[in-house]
């Protein structure tokens, strides 16, 4: 994790964003991504001079190869509903609801897979459900011009009722029964890298996210396409005047943050093989946290994996440490994550959203 | 446009809806949300198994779940069954006003910020914290006095810890939003995570009754929670609770509409840079309204420990959530949440009686939450249905007048 500011600074410098804001936010998460650094080397340093101290457990548990797989699983469902987030934000549709996303996929994924029996088949099954209830989002905000964060809230609510709703219905609990799960897939020879290892000895959905991450930043640098979704977002009348349909792209922005999100949502439920529903149900906020990452990572799918790398490393430390019982009671590890949503939000502050985000647009004929 | 101004810009449109639309557009949502409740229950009757006995037909076809019967529980049986004689004032009926009570005050909460052009999703975090400090608040005060004298002063105490810590917990977003420019609808989320995380914490630690297996702090005296007068003494609910929650009511009406600091709330809501103009310090008002919602939120959590459990536990029900589809039925209006807040409690308590009556998932009422949420949000799609109508002449006339709202770039003009 040690590359992420210089990646990150390319990131930030990509969309080329040339407003006051913006530079703002640049300088903070420098600063953001600068301490970070320190904080770690420092740390390594402390904990190779003195392996016995609590700094010598702590740098055991970062350079760890199980730490690097662990942040690698945990990040899938944040990464792919982050990715999601910006290509709706992106067109000028802020979907708050991509918890919901995840929580329905993440069902419908176990369900499926517990029909038919295969593990992939599943997996559609998961992406073809979210991408539904993210359709009724569309249906509802673009084309009744709803408000946009009261829809995603309800998209939210009804996912959190819905999913433990039918399992309780077809499996007489909260709780999904396990399913199969597929084999992590190993690359000869670099899987037996020490701590890079990890990258190469992974679920398949840690593989399809890379794909995706790079997939979303070619749609948006290098296609028709991610222009007018940009477009969409910062000045729906040029889109319009140029005669591309706002509404259509809209539309499909949308539907491709389902699709994004229900591959994060089904390759959570998957890699365990379980749906959980009690209480905040097994997502627990972690289409939340991807909202947070999109707007860390500056709205660019590579910055946005790169600050999911961030949380979910945070993650791993914390489960690496409850392991080795460092004196930290569980309740309050657990709650770290989001302690540091919300100091990465108050440091990054104002977040320069797309110019007509949350706007309905009104084609003029 | 920032964030705040869309915010303000979405709430424009639900203020400027006139007051009649606005009850026909709940009304609707709510019906339009049990009927697809009642096709939820139908094909979730598909998908279960039952022996032939106990299924019903309906079009031919047998299901496992009867949708009239799960709706006659919902509403008769929150309302004790008053059709059927034995109807008893410590029946359903109280279980029914204690949750109505709880949700006054979750949906004065959220209609506050509201109204304040903030979307605080934080009340259930507001409401956990002030639970718990009433509940260690006033345990600790109990050793002090003690008889009827203790319910005197014990009660207003509870609520004052309660509406103090929920209200510390509120300004945090407020401070957050006002200085850092932090989006208060993520930061109040994250907060209801940290909330419950920190409350687990203490209660199965420091504060753990050790007499208890379940994590909650040592049970209140007798004397230190609400009496039960008149009725409800079985249900847990209290007519004094309710006598609180519609005085706070008709104060936060009275406030919002007839004091400067309602003046300076509502503008911030819907005129932010007229509000600024005209002298209104936004981010006071920003911290100041979240800090008072907080607070309700807060008086919402010392009632559930002093009426209901008489302890804290882990695992306080979504009340601060409800709150929120409480406030937006309501169109954010106090005088409204009175109302919503008690179409809502009948919901609440409906789930159990149709727990006990059938076998129907009581995460039904989840779905029916969300749903209402997701078609108030959409009064055009309403506007669409009764424009197809016909003879329907009242209509077009709501529809006009809030076109130029609604559509924000010459909407008038388009009609």
């Amino acid at each position: 994790m040690s590359d992420a500011p210089a990646d990150r600074a390319d990131a930030d410098t990509a969309p080329g964003d040339d407003d006051a804001g913006f530079l703002e936010g640049y300088t903070t998460r420098a600063l953001v991504g600068g301490v970070t650094v320190a904080a770690v080397v420092a740390l390594l340093l402390a904990g190779l001079l003195f392996p016995d101290s609590l700094a010598g457990t702590l740098a055991d548990a970062l350079t760890s190869r199980n730490t690097l797989a662990a942040a690698l699983r945990l990040s899938v469902p944040i990464a792919f509903a982050a990715l999601g987030g910006i290509f709706a934000e992106k067109s000028g549709v802020i979907n708050i609801g991509l918890e919901g996303l995840l929580i329905i996929s993440a069902f419908s994924a176990i369900y499926v897979a517990d029909v038919t029996g295969g593990v992939w088949i599943g997996f559609a099954g998961g992406v073809a459900a979210s991408t539904l209830l993210a359709a009724l989002f569309a249906v509802v905000t673009i084309g009744f011009r709803a408000d946009q964060i009261i829809a995603g809230l309800a998209v939210w609510l009804i996912a959190l009722g819905l999913a433990p709703f039918a399992s309780q219905v077809i499996y007489g609990s909260p709780n999904t029964p396990t399913v199969a799960t597929s084999p992590s897939i190993n690359v000869p020879v670099l899987a037996d890298l020490p701590f890079f290892g990890a990258l190469f000895s992974a679920s398949p959905s840690v593989y399809l996210l890379f794909a995706a991450v790079f997939g979303s930043w070619y749609v948006f640098e290098r296609t028709a396409f991610g222009r007018w979704i940009r477009a969409s977002g910062e000045n729906p009348k040029a889109l319009d005047t140029a005669g591309v349909s706002v509404t259509r792209v809209r539309y499909a922005a949308v539907l491709i943050s389902g699709v994004l999100a229900g591959m994060g949502g089904a390759a959570l439920s998957l890699d365990l093989g379980q749906f959980t529903g009690n209480g905040p149900t097994m997502v627990n906020g972690k289409g939340f946290i991807a909202i947070v990452a999109y707007l860390f990572g500056n709205y660019n799918p590579v910055g946005a994996f790169l600050s999911t790398m961030l949380f979910a490393g945070l993650d791993a430390v914390q489960t690496v440490l409850q392991l080795q019982g460092i004196g930290i009671p569980r309740q309050l590890i657990r709650i770290t994550p989001f302690v540091v949503v919300i100091i990465v939000l108050a440091l990054v502050g104002r977040t320069r959203l797309p110019e007509a985000a949350g706007e309905h647009y009104e084609t003029e004929e | 446009m920032s964030t705040a101004d869309r915010a303000r810009d979405a709430l424009a449109r639900l203020v400027d809806a006139s007051a009649t639309e606005r009850v026909l557009i709940s009304t609707a949502a709510l019906v339009l949300s049990v009927l697809i409740g009642a096709v939820l229950v139908l094909v979730a009757g598909r998908m279960t198994t039952c022996t032939v006995g106990e299924a019903v037909y309906y079009f031919g076809t047998g299901f496992c779940y009867d949708p009239v019967v799960v709706f006659d529980r919902l509403f008769l049986g929150a309302l004790g069954d008053p059709f059927s004689g034995g109807w008893s004032p410590n029946g359903q009926f109280a279980v029914t006003l204690r949750e109505s009570t709880l949700l006054l005050f979750t949906g004065l909460s959220v209609a506050l910020a509201f109204r304040a052009g903030i979307f605080n999703i934080g009340t259930q975090g507001q409401m956990v914290v002030g639970a718990l400090a009433t509940a260690l608040g006033v345990l600790w005060a109990s050793s002090l006095v003690s008889g009827a004298l203790g319910t005197v002063v014990l009660i207003p105490f509870g609520l004052f810890v309660g509406a103090v810590f929920g209200g510390l917990y509120g300004a945090v977003p407020g401070l957050l939003k006002a200085y850092a420019d932090a989006n208060e609808v993520i930061t109040t989320i994250m907060l209801n995570f940290i909330a419950t995380g920190i409350a687990l914490y203490l209660v199965s630690g420091v504060f753990k009754d050790p007499e208890s297996a379940a994590n909650q702090t040592v049970p209140l005296p007798e004397f230190a929670q609400f009496p039960a007068l008149l009725f409800g003494a079985q249900q847990d609910f209290s007519i004094v609770a309710l006598g609180f929650g519609l005085l706070a009511v008709v104060a936060l009406y009275y406030v919002l509409e007839h004091t400067a600091f309602g003046y300076d709330v509502r503008t911030s809501g819907v005129q932010p840079e007229a509000a600024e103009y005209g002298g209104v310090d936004a981010k006071r008002t920003v911290v100041a309204s979240l800090t008072l919602s907080g607070a309700l939120g807060g008086i919402a959590g010392a009632m559930y420990v002093m009426m209901v459990l008489g302890t804290f536990q882990t695992g306080i029900p979504a009340y601060g959530f409800d709150g929120i589809t409480v406030s937006i039925l309501a169109g954010n209006n106090p005088l409204g949440v009175g109302v919503a807040a008690l179409l809502f409690g009948v919901l609440k308590s409906g789930t159990t009686v149709v727990q006990f009556a059938t076998d129907v998932p009581p995460q039904l009422v989840g779905v029916l939450r969300g749903l209402i949420i997701l078609f108030v949000a959409m009064p055009e799609f309403f506007r669409l249905l009764a424009r197809g109508l016909p003879g329907t002449g009242s209509k077009p006339e709501a529809v006009a007048t809030d076109g130029g709202a609604a559509g924000d770039r010459g909407g008038e003009a388009d009609e």
